[in-house]
């Protein structure tokens, strides 16, 4: 090969290897743009033997209301709309109305510690996929035996 | 003071240009199957852009593979696409060809799989898939032996280690299929030997499309899972 040839073959594989970065970077930051909600505000408060809540606030659509799904120990329970009140959030100026709040009431557990996680599911661009963000941090509870058992 | 001054020896210079021949052919092989990665890897799961996307990586890999056979004076010919050289190349075939059906029937045999040679795409007459195998064939043949191995020869040689690159990377790009993984890094070492002694891809086209026929009407479907390879695997 001569060395023309080598220079050029060198500089088409340094050519290709960044057009190559840059497209699988665009694609990467493509991706988490379309499957994130980079507008989702919320809070899980607590979480008990007797529910588990917080809100969810999409701040790039105020007046829509977030769908939320429940998760204990990483098993899907329940999914409901975040739009019970909760003036706090409003007055706290982290929702333009009092109608963010989620409450879910905690199912029969096993004996034992578990952990609750919150997320706000967002359907974005494309009807093709739908994504889960979670909602502040996953929260332990206990429960306690029944007496007598 | 000393210092090692004195101008290289030809011999010298030969050494130092064949290490760097050898150094691109390594860097050729890998930006070839890195575009193969990405294309199956990363594109077909990316969100928010067509897959028509995919052609950037490939478009790329086909002009580096052209790129390059030209600036190594590489003929059609010294490729592979040739007829002199067909007989002799489905000859040394035959033999693995045989061999590989016979542990297809074997083994679906044993994993209770109903044989049916009209499998392949049912909505299409057998000897079209045929003929579309053999195409699909004879382009990853191309790129496997007329680009990979002619490379894998420059960096090992002629000879069981760049076989075995050869199967390597035919296998892998074939992960996470296992049963394919393992199927093609044993095809590709074949057909990259045979390719050593006789390089004619239409022949290896033939037999590629002959052996993928056998496998997808004698092993089971859930085995080979649709021959989906990539992030296409889990969908």
């Amino acid at each position: 090969m001569n060395l023309f040839s080598r220079g050029t073959l060198v500089q088409l594989l340094i050519g290709k290897s960044v057009a190559e970065a840059l497209l699988v970077t665009a694609v990467a930051a493509g991706f988490y743009l379309t499957t994130t909600n980079l507008n989702l505000r919320g809070w899980l408060d607590q979480a008990d033997t007797e529910t588990v809540s917080g809100w969810a606030v999409d701040d790039g659509n105020a007046a829509n209301r977030v769908d939320v799904q429940l998760f204990i120990d990483d098993q899907f329970i329940e999914q409901r709309s975040a739009n019970d009140f909760r003036p706090d959030v409003h007055q706290a100026k982290r929702a333009e109305d009092d109608w963010h709040g989620f409450v879910f009431k905690t199912p029969a557990l096993p004996p034992g510690e578990h952990e609750a996680r919150v997320y706000a599911v967002y359907r974005g661009a494309s009807a093709t996929r739908r994504t889960l963000q979670i909602i502040g941090k996953p929260l332990h509870f206990r429960i306690n035996a029944a007496p007598g058992q | 003071m000393a210092l090692d001054s004195e101008p290289p020896t030809t011999d010298q210079r030969a050494s130092s240009a064949a290490l760097t021949d050898r150094t691109l052919a390594v860097w050729e092989i890998v930006s070839v199957a890195s575009s193969i990665v990405i294309a199956e890897w990363m594109l077909a799961a990316a969100a928010g852009f067509s897959k028509a996307i995919i052609a950037v990586p490939v478009g790329l890999a086909v002009l580096l593979i052209l790129l390059s056979h030209r600036a190594r004076g590489e003929t059609l010919r010294d490729i592979g696409f040739r007829f002199d050289n067909f007989l002799r190349a489905l000859y040394l075939l035959a033999a693995p060809v045989f061999i590989f059906a016979v542990v297809c029937l074997i083994i679906g045999w044993r994993l209770g799989s109903s044989f049916d040679f009209f499998r392949w795409h049912p909505k299409r007459y057998l000897v079209l898939q045929l003929a579309l195998g053999f195409v699909w064939a004879l382009v990853q043949q191309c790129v496997l032996q007329g680009f990979i191995n002619r490379r894998a020869m420059l960096v090992a040689g002629r000879g069981w280690r760049s076989v075995l690159v050869v199967a390597a990377v035919f296998g892998l790009l074939h992960l996470p299929n296992v049963w394919i993984t393992i199927i093609t890094l044993l095809a590709g070492a074949i057909w990259a030997a045979v390719y050593q002694r006789a390089p004619n891809l239409f022949a290896l086209a033939l037999s590629h499309s002959v052996m993928t026929w056998f496998i997808v009407s004698t092993l089971p479907p859930w085995a080979l899972h649709h021959l989906r390879v990539g992030v296409g695997y889990f969908f």
